[in-house]
């Protein structure tokens, strides 16, 4: 700033206040809606994801009612199996899952020193679908059409027509839909945590809550899509008779159990971990020091993702597979607890090395912890095989499961919402409430689940509408059900703490609880996330970096301004958080909403078995999000660089690695990899399970397999081509090959169709032409979404929009036919050569 | 020692260890599994079977030992005691370097929980 | 003496159950183990819990001691030194002998090296929401029943567990632990009961609309009382009043159910030959009368929903009771 500067530098500031304040400003009126700040989106997730919980809460108050007494007849059987179905999957999929992708979309850009999420509209579009999605599947009950197999939903129970009605297409299309939004909130995650912190945040100095969410976010990358591969086999079933379940012909329900239960366990953690997070940010607060071993506390988030996923295996203890296998699983399990003991042993040292002030957050933390650690034990048990042959499948494992979800994930939630209640309004909530809401819900808690061990060991099962009289269960039951209404007493102390009207509190101090970590810098009032964005120099920076606070207000720091009218970011390294360059994000919009709601559409209309409906939304939503990517990405600034303050300047546009949306390409296709993997999973299972898994059935063509291949592999080294050519300035060329990669593309799809369909395959009548088709199906489907993004470069080509410096597209678009090209060779080798090879 | 440079600059060399894990338990799993379902396939006893699982734990254990080395190394060979918070390079490197020796023991120890079944399990019963 | 067992065994039942609840409590339970599989799971139980409870004390005990009473501010180093003692030490070790001592279980609690080590074989298949069942002598022709598992005391019976529609899960608390009974596979159990008694086993995993209502009567009798009675199960029986038995074919109820010794040979229901002789009636939820009978047929989804059973309650309600008293007396 030169010195004539400084005398209007007031008036500067101001108009500089002011510009932001107006690019980042929510659209009034009913156009509120169609905000994609973080705030909000993470404000409406969160109450959503509440509201969903009150809904399974109330389900599981009548199930207690209808558990009371033996014999009882409050509820009919048909209408207990509905609720206890509802109460897990929503539980699960509505509110454990994205009530932690609505506090990290609100938290994170704050904690970061970051303005935003780096693909705000994405995260707008996650919690519309997961609205949408969640009001569908919850309101079936009301129809008396609610899914009602459990919310594992085992075949054959849940795929034959027989056995079970809408009520499994509603689950299944529903929440395919809801794992759709997850993956987007992943993908925004990683991104956000990887490349999105504030200038000179080191990989060291993190928030501990940054590194818990970036390992939850890589563990959905790979846990999600094998249920969606899953998902994709059971609806096959249902809707077009592919017989993947159906013993009958070769299918096998223990598939399912696999795929279900991959997704199933690291589920757990995947709940698990952000609540922990919460506990990692709350405690060094209260304890009024940094954490105590901040690096184990990495090693414990991270081993305890990568060992998740040796666990699923012992949800099937029971199916009779070799000894030897359940072993592993036993192993892995007992191996998942040291992790898990390190992160409790964090808390505590960090307590024994500071003073501890106690408030209601604590009081919640320390409560979760003493049940969470019953919970833990009790799982120590049950990974045993041994002791799970008699526990397993009974109330004991209720018991353990809620000691281990209220204790580990909900009691931490609560401790959180205490917590960060001030971000939200300003404003604390009560402590006296706070108080009594935590003795009624730890009390309630502990009368509802604890006798439901005892309940379990007497061998009561899970899932009984009822039960008789003279086995004893009697008065645990009745025991349990009173606990549960002290602690729904407890929960709604909590909702009224939150609800009830606090416009005549003066409004709260600045950071209240003193704490160190930059959310506590952002203001509830501001729309911003921070005035300017820091240059971070510890853990904890509010305690070490003296003033910072008033500095980042007074906009001394970077990107203090919006003179351009753009929504802008730092992009910075992920190792040491260098800058690299500016991101403009997309703001206000109605197409995530059009989006999401047509995809919803689609999705419910499928269904009902409408099928015009369905093409006619899928239709419109495909076109909004042509709109949306044309309009919203890849935008070519009106200027190379600009200063963004502190005597910086940096690139406006950036391509390849160093680009957000190369890197959301990148983990979207990891995620959609594991899908695929899962499916060439279910292959090689049905090899093992059968002496001739073909069936006698005539196997694909080996020639067209390979031409196939061969074919895609052309068109691959032909887009690889377009890119370099490109990048020469040989814009010509590279249309050229755009178009010769594009009928290569068409040329290989088609000699894939014809690999499965010139023996005539018929998917209807065994499993092994089943899943062949559905390999096929899935690479081809795969390349006609390439077909799509090749002439949407063609056409970035020709309306400008693409050209040899400016080549984020085209160059992300090779990152995805990357990974096609692996899917086709895998998937033509596979079904081509295999079954000659045994 | 010298053919891996000490400057590795990347985020990847956290997990090793966990991969290393994750490779030994697929390999100890998939191989039962299949042998158990397809015994005439491979044609041997399930002493083989818990060789082979024997074999894999002493490779997946020395390359374990070899990740938390270079981890040790990265550390400085623990001269520097944690917090590890300093804004610098260096204190980013040496927590890099701790973090991943903890994984490695992590991993150390659950790589051997995962080869216990061979010992105590000695056919394919169900 | 079987019969004189079985009679004996079902008035026990329906005393204890009007009596209360405290004298049959251990009918299901898996902390009163009478088999060999079962003792040795609860062994490992108790110590687990002994284990669970002191390490539970110490931890919450820690964390309220840091909480309310630490003043003294800990030195970092100290500090973790806690983390690595408590947080990996001590439970890589507990956990490693743990492991150890569940894996060395693990081969003796489900012991068949070879199909023909046991004298019995079970074949029990799984249905909404009942249970078949064919006892397979090592000599002798195969006895058909339902809903009723007998056991002799002291000798290892080998179950074979098949599912007819979807998945169930079969299961004996006092006994052992349990099995799924999956479509298209078959899984194997073995139990060794060691003491006599009638024990309730549910089915263990959700199958329908009344998963809850699916169980069967385990019995466990003296190896001799074991012959005797399966030799008589072999012979058909003899129904109380030939009329019962006309008005059972009449009505057509031989369609689905198959009663030994008469044209009543229908599969889909459960097999009838000696109903009288068993301890419940409607897979497990009924006493044994001929009262709980005549109702099930009258409304057996009243009793059961979702059974696939029609009601009868069209039928003049003598016809109904002449039914019910001859399938009672088929003992």
């Amino acid at each position: 700033m030169s010195a004539a500067m400084k005398e209007g530098s007031r008036e500067e500031y101001r108009a500089q206040e002011e510009r932001l304040r107006a690019v980042w400003a929510n659209p009034a009126g009913w156009r509120y809606w169609t905000s994609v700040n973080n705030f909000q989106i993470g404000l409406w997730y969160g109450s959503a994801a509440f509201a969903f919980m009150l809904f399974a809460g109330a389900l599981a108050l009548l199930m207690r009612l209808q558990l009371a007494v033996p014999d009882n007849d409050f509820v009919s059987a048909d209408f207990f199996n509905q609720a206890f179905t509802l109460h897990g999957t929503v539980m699960m999929f509505l509110f454990a899952v994205p009530i932690f992708e609505a506090v990290a979309i609100f938290l994170l850009p704050a904690m970061l020193g970051a303005r935003e999420m780096p693909f705000p509209r994405l995260g707008a579009f996650s919690f519309w679908s997961f609205f949408l999605g969640g009001i569908f599947v919850c309101g079936s009950i009301f129809f008396n059409a609610a899914p009602s197999a459990g919310w594992f939903m085992y075949p054959p129970l849940a795929t034959d027509k027989e056995f079970s009605g809408i009520g499994a297409d509603i689950w299944l299309l529903g929440l395919s839909f809801i794992e759709v939004a997850s993956i987007a909130a992943a993908v925004e995650l990683i991104v956000g945590i990887m490349k999105c912190r504030a200038p000179g945040m080191r990989i060291n100095l993190m928030p501990l809550f940054a590194w818990y969410l970036l390992i939850v976010a890589g563990m959905i990358l790979f846990a999600f899509p094998p249920l969606i591969a899953g998902d994709l086999l059971f609806e096959m079933e249902r809707m077009f008779d592919w017989p993947f379940f159906d013993v009958a012909r070769g299918g096998d329900p223990l598939l399912w159990q696999h795929l279900f239960w991959i997704f199933g366990h690291p589920e757990v953690y995947i709940i698990f971990l952000p609540a922990i997070a919460l506990m990692a940010m709350i405690v060094p607060t209260f304890s009024q020091r940094p954490i105590v071993g901040y690096s184990w506390i990495v090693l414990a988030a991270v081993g305890t993702g990568f060992l998740s996923f040796g666990l699923w295996v012992h949800h099937m203890f029971a199916t009779g597979l070799p000894q030897i296998s359940l072993a592993f699983f036993s192993a892995a399990s007992e191996a998942v607890a040291i992790p898990t003991g390190v992160q409790i042993f964090v808390f505590i040292a960090t307590m024994l090395a500071g003073r501890v002030i106690l408030s209601t957050p604590m009081l919640f933390g320390a409560g979760g912890l003493a049940i969470f650690v019953i919970g833990g034990l009790t799982g120590v048990m049950v990974a045993l095989a041994p002791f799970d042959w008699q526990a397993h499948d009974t109330y004991f494992v209720v018991a353990h499961l809620h000691y281990v979800l209220i204790g580990g994930m909900l009691f931490p939630v609560v401790a959180g919402l205490y917590y960060y209640y001030p971000l939200i309004d300003a404003k604390k909530l009560s402590d006296r409430l706070g108080g009594l809401a935590f003795w009624l819900m730890f009390c309630g808690f502990n009368i509802a689940f604890f006798p439901m061990h005892l309940s379990g060991l007497r061998g009561m099962p899970r899932r009984v509408f009822t039960y008789p009289a003279e086995i004893g269960w009697n008065w645990l039951n009745l025991i349990s059900t009173a606990g549960a209404f002290i602690f729904a007493a407890g929960v709604l102390v909590v909702v009224f703490d939150v609800l009830r009207p606090k416009h005549r509190e003066p409004r709260g101090e600045f950071n209240p609880w003193n704490a160190g970590t930059l959310e506590w810098i952002s203001e509830p009032e501001e729309n911003w996330g921070v005035r300017s964005i820091p240059i971070v120099r510890s853990r904890y920076p509010l305690w070490d970096q003296k003033d910072l606070a008033r500095k980042v207000n007074e906009g001394r720091y970077y990107l203090p301004d919006a003179e351009e009218g753009w929504r802008e970011g730092l992009v910075t390294s992920v190792l040491d958080a260098e800058p690299i360059h500016v991101l403009r994000v997309g703001g206000t919009s109605h197409v995530t909403i059009v989006s999401a709601l047509s995809l919803g559409g689609a999705f419910i209309a499928l269904t009902f078995h409408w099928w015009i409906a369905t093409a006619l939304a899928a239709i419109i939503c495909f076109c909004a999000v042509v709109y949306w990517l044309w309009t919203g990405t890849g935008e070519i600034p009106e200027k190379p660089e600009k200063d963004v303050g502190l005597g910086l300047s940096l690139p406006l546009y950036a391509s390849g690695p160093d680009s957000v949306g190369w890197w959301a390409m990148f983990i979207t296709m990891v995620g959609d990899g594991t899908a695929f993997a899962s499916l060439v999973f279910g292959y090689f299972f049905y090899w093992t399970i059968h002496a001739d898994f073909t069936a006698g059935i005539a196997g694909p063509d080996a020639i067209w397999s390979l031409v196939a291949a061969t074919l895609f592999a052309a068109a691959w080294g032909l887009m690889v081509a377009a890119r370099t050519v490109n990048r020469r300035g040989a814009t010509a060329i590279m249309r050229g090959l755009l178009v010769l990669s594009l009928l290569t593309t068409v040329a290989a799809s088609a000699a894939g169709l014809a690999a499965p369909s010139s023996p005539g395959m018929d998917p209807t009548r065994h499993v092994y032409p089943a899943i062949v088709w559905t390999l096929v199906i899935w690479v081809l489907a795969h390349a006609a979404l390439g077909t799509v993004m090749q002439t949407y470069c063609l056409a970035r080509s020709l309306a400008g929009r693409l050209t040899p410096k400016h080549d984020m597209d085209l160059s992300n678009v090779v990152l995805y036919w990357h990974f096609l090209l692996v899917t086709a060779v895998i998937t033509f080798a596979t079904i081509g050569l295999f079954p000659a090879a045994m | 020692m010298r053919l891996i440079p000490t400057e590795i600059e990347t985020l990847w060399t956290l997990f090793t260890a966990p991969v290393v894990w994750v490779a030994h338990f697929l390999v100890c799993y998939i191989g039962a599994a299949v042998y158990c379902a397809k015994p005439e396939l491979v044609g041997l006893s399930f002493s083989a079977v818990r060789a082979g699982i024997a074999a894999a734990t002493v490779i997946a254990l020395s390359l374990i030992a070899l990740s938390a080395w270079l981890a040790w190394r990265q550390w400085g060979f623990g001269t520097d005691d944690p917090p590890h918070d300093n804004p610098t390079r260096r204190d980013r490197t040496l927590f890099q370097g701790f973090a991943t020796l903890l994984l490695s023991g992590l991993s150390f120890i659950a790589v051997i929980f995962t080869a216990m079944p061979a010992l105590f399990l000695t056919e394919c019963i169900r | 003496m079987g019969q004189y067992f079985s009679l004996s065994a079902a008035s026990l039942l329906l005393a204890s159950g009007s009596a209360g609840a405290q004298s049959v409590a251990s009918t299901q339970s898996v902390l009163e183990p009478a088999g060999a599989e079962a003792q040795q799971i609860a062994i490992l139980f108790w110590v687990m819990l002994s284990g669970g409870a002191l390490i539970w004390l110490g931890v919450v005990g820690l964390l309220l001691h840091s909480a309310l009473f630490n003043r003294r501010r800990l030195a970092e180093k100290s500090a973790s030194r806690i983390i690595f003692w408590g947080g990996v030490v001590f439970p890589s070790v507990t956990l490693s002998a743990l492991l150890a001592y569940a894996l060395w279980l693990m081969p003796g609690l489900r012991p068949f090296a070879q199909a023909s080590a046991a004298g019995l074989r079970i074949e029990v298949t799984g249905r909404q929401f009942w249970w078949e069942v064919v006892y397979r002598p090592a000599q002798g022709p195969p006895v058909a029943s339902a809903n009723e598992v007998r056991l002799p005391v002291g000798e290892r019976v080998e179950l074979t567990l098949k599912s007819a529609d979807v998945i169930h899960s079969f299961w004996i608390p006092p006994l052992g632990g349990k099995m799924d009974m999956i479509p298209g596979r078959t899984n194997r159990l073995s139990l060794m009961a060691t003491k006599a008694g009638i024990f309730r086993g549910p089915c263990a995993e959700y199958c329908g609309t009344s998963h809850a209502l699916m169980a069967f009567s385990a019995v466990a009798i003296e190896p001799e009382a074991f012959r005797s009675w399966l030799a008589a199960q072999a012979i058909p029986a003899e129904g109380a009043g030939a009329s019962g038995g006309a008005l059972f074919l009449r009505h057509g109820c031989g369609s689905c159910h198959f009663v030994a010794g008469t044209d009543a040979r229908g599969l889909i229901g459960p097999d009838l030959s000696h109903l009288g002789s068993r301890v419940t009636v409607g897979a497990g939820i009924l006493p044994n009368t001929e009262d709980a009978v005549a109702r099930f047929i009258a409304r057996p989804e009243l009793i059961k929903p979702g059974s696939r059973m029609p009601a009868f309650d069209m039928l003049p309600p003598d016809d109904i009771r002449a039914i019910a008293a001859w399938l009672k007396g088929l003992q």
